[in-house]
């Protein structure tokens, strides 16, 4: 069989997926260029006949929608937890995988108990929790009831172990303490793994619906998920492409970021995935 | 070394970005909001007064044109007025009364007085209505308004409008159909409004519901539809047959007694016996009806925008179905509340609005709601407010609002579920009813 | 625990009080690196686990100023719900529909793109691309898709001759069609797993394979997946927690309609919760859940961890 022939299949598939992948965006996209009545038709258009912005412009627009404010709301929790998320976890994990002290193993096996327990539990008494400190409708309920990461620890903890010790060991010729070593040493050689974790982290979180729809209340404070339902609800039934125009224009900052820096994101998803395995 | 930098730079640089995009945001965490177009701000004077609402869209917009009117008129004031989608409107008020920081006026739903006044935290404004001296003349708003507002004998809002349901016809398909377009010629009993929509309803080979050639698989258009808010038109239904949700001392729920299953038996009935309405599942009727697949809209008020807008053939607005003895039909008012211990000069802040919002309330009526007050409807413009007039008419005359309980949000939590599973085919309506009254019971059983 | 042994070695060591001072420096440096991650967890995590479980019992409603004790009781009230039962069985439904399906999608395309043809690296990036959508416009451009009248699916359906399809309103369909949209959206991140998995197979195994006369078919059934087993059970395991937890699509495609037939265990958590304001019965709903999905992965490990070794 000749090479290509051997492959055929496997264009085949890749080919018929690709078309899967992107129809829904492309029908997506070239509906929320219709008028409304050209959505509402029977058999449905596939291309309008006259694109119009007119649906972008209103859903950017409209009074009590925030589009930009939630992009950017999205973008602020996500970029704060995921900062939060390091700060807390490197140190934990420094720890966990170089320094002797008691009951090292104990606290690591808690943890990972813990990582078999789902976050719903948690919920409730995290919201009742948010209301006493008068964080709801804050950016700190966003930020600060996740942060502390078990897989974050895991994760770092196991590039830390992985990193040979002499390296650390001239530094505290140079005379360096705990911090520095840390900081100067083991820090700089695991920017892979930090990079490949705040992708992961920050992808999580950007897209998380649940949390943010119980801890926000007013527009302001609402993230991009949560600010689609409120279009959803407002507006599907009278405007359906302004929804469309809404569900695309929320989709392309994103998408943007994933066309710079797909191979950087693709590997760090791979490798935090492998690692978590 | 240099990959590595470059990842870590373009990541900070990434992250930086985002947050410095972001910064203007942290001030949403002051008390303070920063002034967005959903929160509105009035007038520059000494005097702040804070107001929350749910008005969105274009209603929101005629609201905030009032009182910027207001505020040209009051210079000493200053009015922030917060637009929070009523979904959220209610969870955010009931934590800010939790956390002891209502604003210092509120529009919500006449619906929710009682489990708000339940909780002791609206004040009862009882002394502005002027068979106590006050200001707001009581005559001239109706009955069923004034028992909306009513909780335990107090009254504890001003109210802005009536809100509720009525139909929209596509005059041109009644006409096709051989029906007088004139409300007053609408029928009276089930039977006739069966006849009205088995005549709109035509099949794919252009025969109607009467035809013996009609084939129910294949139908192009529909007479009636039930997706839109099946519950508000069960309980106009209800209320025609002598029905209601809660007993008068709001302890028994009784929606599933037989007035409540024939009047969802009417309505399932249309869709499965006749074949003349859609099921609410898989039909849009916001969509059908302006795509002329739908005869009769069941809808509210608030479609009017909607009929001007996007609607391209002739159109107008009728009255409730009837298909009880008696007439009905639900209606809700959106109410201005304080919160209780109101005082000094924010009160007579409030108060000074509330007067003048009272006198121009027939500006309100471009919002396509019907002005409360009595002398405001009287006062539209036949021409430009035909549905208006025509609703608002039915609400003071025969309008049923939400039963009064503290509970009210979680029995219909529990009961449009039902509703739309009975309505989808799923259980028989008794069985749906039945299901509903066990459940709406405990609710109100926790509440006692 | 010589691994952990960073710091100097042993000759460099002087033996005088010196040491145990170093000893208990190390010892304060390391909690002192733990402390913020403990603080945080301790109150985030490990008092609100207690916290829900104790909330459980109690009738504890937000704005009523008596909570009153009730042992079982929100767990008696839990086991006679049948809408719990209900949105348990949609839920089981869903999740296993789904991670069925993402899995297979996954890894036939993993298989595809890890062979040695051009164009991988662009159909990897592309077939990752849904994933990184939020629920929200993943359900906003789905919903429009599977509307029953003017959906574009039933449109091409109709070419084949086939009738339009409510996919979103059949009760017995719903659950089906909400799975097929999470399939779309989230296939993408076992697929790189699967990607990393098959990379990490010696390519000498298929080389000899193919020497003593393998097919395609049976080097798949009989190196491919044995090897795969633990990539298959961390992308099961994660599935099933993630899709365990289903909440956006059902609220942002069908409202939990027809009726009841989509309600998921955590939209009836939400509506208890936060619209009937019920934080008891909700946390018992919660503790419920968190034991459900925990014997889940127990057993996940149990038939297919059994020959994995960690």
């Amino acid at each position: 069989m000749s090479y290509r022939l051997r492959h055929l299949p496997a264009y085949a598939f890749l080919i018929v997926m690709s078309i899967f992948v992107v129809m829904p965006l492309l029908i997506a996209i070239s509906q929320s260029l219709m008028t409304n009545a050209e959505v509402n038709r029977w058999p449905p258009q596939i291309i309008p006949a006259n694109p119009t912005f007119e649906n972008m412009h209103q859903v950017l627009t409209q009074q009590d929608l925030r589009i930009d404010l939630w992009l950017r709301n999205s973008l602020l929790a996500a970029s704060g937890y995921t900062i939060a998320v390091l700060v807390l976890c490197a140190p934990a994990a420094y720890a966990f995988a170089r320094l002797r002290f008691p009951g090292n193993n104990i606290l690591f096996g808690l943890l990972l108990v813990t990582i078999m327990i789902p976050s719903q539990v948690t919920l409730i008494p995290n919201y009742l929790l948010m209301r006493d400190l008068k964080w709801l409708d804050t950016f700190n309920a966003l930020i600060f009831p996740g942060a502390a990461n078990v897989f974050g620890v895991f994760l770092l903890r196991q590039f830390f172990m992985s990193i040979p010790s002499e390296l650390e060991e001239a530094a505290v010729l140079d005379g360096a303490g705990y911090f520095g070593r840390f900081w100067y040493v083991v820090l700089p050689l695991s920017t892979n793994a930090l990079v490949a974790l705040s992708i992961f982290i920050f992808l999580g979180h950007y897209n998380d619906l649940f949390w943010p729809f119980i801890v926000t209340n007013s527009l302001e404070t609402r993230t991009l998920p949560v600010g689609l339902t409120i279009l959803n609800s407002s507006y599907a039934g009278q405007y359906r492409p302004m929804v469309l125009s809404g569900a695309v224009l929320s989709t392309i900052p994103i998408l943007i970021v994933y066309v710079l820096f797909q191979r950087r994101i693709i590997r760090g998803v791979m490798l935090t995935g492998m690692a978590g395995r | 070394m240099n990959k590595r930098m470059s990842l870590i730079v373009s990541i900070t640089v990434l992250l930086l970005a985002a947050l410095v995009v972001s910064v203007p945001m942290v001030g949403a965490q002051d008390p303070a909001p920063e002034p967005t177009p959903i929160v509105a701000e009035m007038g520059s004077g000494s005097i702040k007064v804070s107001f929350w609402s749910g008005l969105t869209g274009s209603d929101g917009t005629t609201l905030n044109e009032m009182l910027a009117q207001f505020s040209a008129e009051h210079p000493e004031y200053a009015i922030t007025h917060e637009i929070i989608p009523w979904g959220t409107m209610y969870t955010k008020t009931q934590a800010a009364f939790v956390a002891g920081n209502p604003p210092d006026l509120m529009l919500m739903h006449a619906s929710e007085i009682p489990q708000f006044a339940g909780y002791g935290v609206l004040e009862d404004l009882s002394s502005w209505y002027s068979n106590n001296g006050g200001w707001f003349p009581i005559d001239d708003i109706s009955g069923p308004t004034l028992d909306g507002l009513t909780y335990n004998g107090a009254i504890y809002g001003i109210p802005l409008d009536n809100h509720g349901r009525g139909l929209w016809i596509n005059k041109e398909m009644f006409e096709a159909a051989g029906i007088d377009t004139d409300p007053a010629t609408a029928p009276t009993t089930y039977e006739g409004w069966v006849e009205l929509f088995q005549k709109l309803t035509i099949d794919a080979n252009g025969n109607n519901a009467l035809s013996p050639d009609f084939d129910p698989e294949n139908i192009v258009v529909y007479g009636y539809g039930t997706g839109e808010w099946p519950r508000v038109n069960f309980q106009g239904v209800l209320a025609q047959h002598g029905g209601s949700i809660l007993s008068e001392d709001g302890k028994t729920v009784t929606v599933n007694s037989p007035e409540g299953i024939l009047a969802l038996q009417q309505t399932y009935d249309l869709i499965y016996k006749y074949h003349v309405a859609t099921p609410p599942a898989g039909f849009d009727t916001w969509q059908m009806f302006p795509g002329q697949t739908l005869a009769v809209i069941p809808t509210g008020t608030w479609f009017v925008n909607h009929a001007n807008t996007s609607v391209e053939f002739d159109t107008m607005a009728w009255p409730q179905v009837q298909w009880g003895p008696e007439k009905g039909t639900w209606f809700g008012q959106h109410v201005f509340m304080l919160p209780v211990g109101s005082a000094g000069e924010k009160r007579e802040a409030v108060e000074t609005i509330l007067r003048w919002i009272s006198d121009h309330q027939v500006d309100w009526a471009a919002s396509g709601q019907v002005p409360a007050r009595l002398s405001a409807q009287a006062a539209l413009d036949p021409v430009n407010y035909p549905s208006n007039i025509l609703l608002g008419q039915t609400f003071s005359e025969y309008g049923v609002q939400d039963p009064k309980s503290p509970v009210v949000q979680e029995m219909y939590a529990i009961l449009e579920p039902e509703l739309d599973a009975a309505l989808n085919n799923l259980k028989t309506p008794e069985q749906a009813l039945n299901d509903a009254a066990e459940r709406m019971q405990q609710a109100v059983d926790r509440a006692f | 625990m010589t691994s952990m042994t960073a710091g100097l070695p042993d000759v460099n060591r002087p033996r005088s009080p010196f040491t145990l001072n170093l000893k208990r420096r190390e010892a304060i440096a390391a909690y002192l690196f733990l402390l913020p991650f403990l603080a945080f967890f301790a109150v985030f995590t490990i008092r609100a686990v207690i916290n829900a479980v104790q909330i459980s019992f109690y009738e504890y409603q937000i704005l009523r100023p008596t909570r009153p004790f009730i042992g079982f009781d929100n767990y008696l009230e839990l086991f006679n719900d049948d809408i719990w039962w209900q949105a348990l069985g949609n839920t089981v439904i869903f999740t296993v529909l789904t991670v069925i399906g993402t899995s297979i999608v996954a890894l036939l395309c993993a298989v595809a793109v890890t062979q040695p043809i051009r164009g991988q690296g662009f159909f990897r990036v592309l077939l990752y691309m849904p994933s990184l959508f939020s629920v929200g416009a993943v359900g906003l451009i789905w919903v429009w898709l599977l509307n029953t009248q003017y959906g574009v699916i039933n449109y091409f359906l109709s070419f084949i001759g086939i009738r339009p399809i409510s996919w979103l309103s059949d009760p017995n369909l719903v659950i089906p069609s909400l799975s097929l949209t999470t399939i779309w959206w989230t296939f993408g991140f076992p697929m790189l797993i699967f990607i990393a998995g098959l990379q990490g197979i010696p390519e000498q195994l298929y080389e000899a394979a193919r020497i003593d006369g393998a097919s395609g078919r049976q080097i798949f059934f009989r190196i491919t997946l044995p090897l795969l087993r633990p990539t298959i059970l961390f992308v099961t395991v994660t599935g099933v927690i993630a899709h365990f937890q289903v909440y956006g699509q059902p609220l942002i495609m069908t409202n939990g309609g027809p009726g009841r037939s989509s309600y998921s265990v955590i939209f009836y958590l939400y509506q208890i919760a936060w619209t009937a304001f019920r934080m008891g019965y909700g946390a018992a709903i919660a503790v419920v859940l968190a034991l459900i999905i925990a014997t889940a992965t127990a057993v996940q490990f149990f038939f297919i961890g059994r020959r994995v070794e960690y």
